[in-house]
């Protein structure tokens, strides 16, 4: 399953990155007349053509720049604010008291506008995925149905995933913001599924792009029942991946600059699948004592 | 070896007269330092490596482009004879470049949080030597403007992002540039006050980095309950950030003081008090720091297992100079 997994990993970054190719007049790269591409045209069967260049959709009115930099000057002054107060904008006595803290809760739309998911569709695939508020507002449902039928593109071997990700915080002026959870040891998770195993990945964004596919998964084994499940999984269990394929030099990761949290789900069961999310959060665990759980000695030692 | 190389590199740095000598032994310190940053393997690690690399082999050859224009225009390869202005100005960039001066500063807190502690401890300490005694043998011909805005900067960027960092080798990498400011503000009126400020600041960030390797304290958190673990040690490092700060009676004053009179004498009493409000700043995160690990007894004890066995002897006598 763990294989499948990471195989199905690596055909989901690869739908990632081209769903932004253009679509290739037939003329070819030379002959056409258009911007020319720097990458290659083809287009997965999944991703749609490109109707508009990008640089035909930048607004160029005065007014709405206007309101942009008012928008982000009053972000860059509830940061200097937030970097006086203490650590993560709050005192320092929180930060040193704190052991729980709920980042990603879901009540209304704006919190469900945080996630962005995605699916085999990308490369071809036939898997739905829907998020939308559960009963009440008070919870988040992601369901859809996996379709493990391979896209007959010649080079898929494996198909069926969907995932929900959380989007990455921005600062103001569009800078990368990160969470600091170096206070934490675990992550905890208010779910309800139906039973199937999911796979959580943490994205650390690191800053050169030849580690942009780094990500440090573990396993969440649903129950099913109707009663809600509280999973606490530590930091100490996440081994490092990369496109999907696990690193043979494992390292612990690194809590003071984490990007984003994400959810998959490719068992290679066809059927329809539910997670409802009540909450996630994170615990400062005091009995967990684990450092890393896996080996970290010299796998090839020289001799 | 690498610790030989190191040793090399700044040997033939400090007693070249040559450019290419010095440029050498930059470039066998960068070169050796290197793998002991990423040593490790992490992927942060090697990330902060690659950043080392990056600015410090821009610096160097910004350095040697600069003695190229000085030998050019003036026919010799001296380093205390360097007459031609542009070559100034872009050695005393080099130099920031390398030192981790404002605005060339982004990389050294990056790459000091990715080292492990002994390392994040050379490269804050013995990395430095090199360039500033390149500094120092320049030091008459230097940009004077440059050198005092990048300074101010500098202690202003210290204080200012120190402020609410909880990782220690990051709240270090801040109070370096800092300190690199009090260095370098001072360096064209009287030399030797950047060689004592220097000396001095080794000592104290060497003894602070070798208490918190000791109890294995890479966050605030951590700092915390090292109370526990060593009573004796705790409150040596106490007093070791306060004298960091640089409060009266204990020895990183010194230096200060004797800048501030220095500054006065030379008719730059602006500066002087600018310097002296914007290091309160730092100043408070320092009082943070030691407020963390003294002053207050948290509700929790530490769950890490490793930091109940010490494992180096505990160095109280450092602290205390």
């Amino acid at each position: 399953m763990a294989l499948a997994a990471t195989l199905l990993h690596n055909a989901y970054f690869c739908g990632r990155c081209c769903r932004h190719k253009a679509l290739q007049p037939l003329l070819g790269p030379l002959l056409s007349d258009s911007l020319s591409k720097s990458y290659s045209s083809y287009r997965r069967p999944g991703s749609q053509p490109e109707k508009k260049t990008t640089w035909q959709n930048v607004d160029l009115s005065f007014k709405k720049s206007i309101e942009v930099l008012k928008t982000q000057l009053g972000m860059l002054k509830k940061e200097t604010e937030d970097h006086l107060a203490g650590p993560e904008g709050q005192s320092l006595t929180h930060y040193m008291l704190e052991q729980t803290r709920v980042v990603w809760e879901f009540r209304s739309q704006e919190d469900l506008n945080k996630w962005v998911i995605s699916s085999d569709v990308e490369i071809g695939g036939k898997s739905e995925v829907y998020l939308k508020l559960g009963r009440n507002n008070q919870t988040a449902l992601l369901y859809g149905t996996l379709n493990t039928e391979v896209p007959r593109d010649g080079e898929t071997k494996y198909s069926g995933y969907c995932s929900m990700r959380a989007k990455p915080l921005v600062g103001s002026f569009a800078r990368k913001k990160y969470y600091d959870w170096s206070n934490f040891n675990s992550l905890y998770l208010r779910v309800r599924g139906d039973g199937r195993p999911w796979m959580v990945n943490i994205y650390t964004d690191p800053y050169f792009s030849h580690q942009k596919d780094d990500l440090y998964n573990y396993f969440m084994f649903t129950r099913g029942g109707p009663y809600w499940e509280e999973i606490k999984i530590p930091f100490s269990k996440f081994f490092l991946s990369s496109r999907g394929r696990v690193q043979d030099d494992q390292h612990p990761i690194w809590l003071d600059k984490i990007s984003t949290v994400g959810f998959t789900i490719g068992d290679k069961v066809n059927g329809p699948f539910q997670l409802e999310i009540d909450f996630i959060g994170l615990l400062n665990d005091r009995a967990h004592t684990e450092e890393f759980a896996y080996e970290t000695y010299e796998k090839n030692p020289p001799l | 070896i690498l610790m030989l190389s190191l040793a090399l590199g700044t040997m033939i740095t400090i007693t070249s007269n040559h450019w290419v000598t010095a440029w050498a032994g930059l470039e066998i310190n960068t070169l050796a330092i290197i793998p002991l940053i990423s040593k490790s393997h992490h992927p942060r690690a090697i990330e902060a490596a690659t950043k080392y690399f990056l600015t410090q082999a821009t610096a160097s050859a910004l350095m040697l482009f600069s003695s190229m224009t000085n030998a050019w225009s003036s026919g010799q390869w001296d380093i205390t004879q360097l007459t031609n202005p542009p070559s100034c100005l872009l050695l005393t960039a080099a130099i920031a470049i390398k030192l981790g001066l404002t605005p060339f500063h982004f990389w050294f807190p990056e790459v000091l949080q990715g080292s492990s502690l002994t390392t994040a401890l050379l490269l804050s300490t013995a990395m430095k030597f090199p360039p500033t005694t390149i500094l120092l043998l320049t030091s008459h011909s230097l940009n004077p403007t440059l050198l005092s805005t990048m300074a101010i900067m500098s202690i202003a960027l210290g204080g200012w992002m120190g402020l609410n960092q909880t990782q220690t080798r990051k709240i270090l990498a801040f109070s370096s540039i800092s300190h690199l400011g009090w260095m370098t503000i001072i360096i064209t009126y009287n030399p030797k006050l950047t060689l004592l400020t220097f000396y001095l600041y080794s000592l104290m960030t060497t003894s602070i980095f070798l208490s918190m390797n000791s109890t294995n304290t890479l966050k605030l958190s951590t700092l915390m309950t090292s109370w526990t673990k060593a009573p004796m040690l705790n409150t040596t490092l106490m007093l070791t950030l306060l004298s960091l700060a640089g409060l009266p009676p204990l020895t990183g004053f010194l230096p200060k003081w004797l800048i501030i009179q220095e500054l006065t004498k030379q008719e730059m009493t602006t500066t002087a008090t600018i310097i002296s409000m914007l290091s309160l700043l730092g100043l408070f995160f320092y009082l943070r720091l030691t407020y963390c690990s003294t002053i207050t007894l948290p509700p929790n004890s530490s769950n890490k297992m490793k930091q109940w066995s010490i494992k180096k002897p505990v160095n109280t006598l450092t602290p205390t100079l």
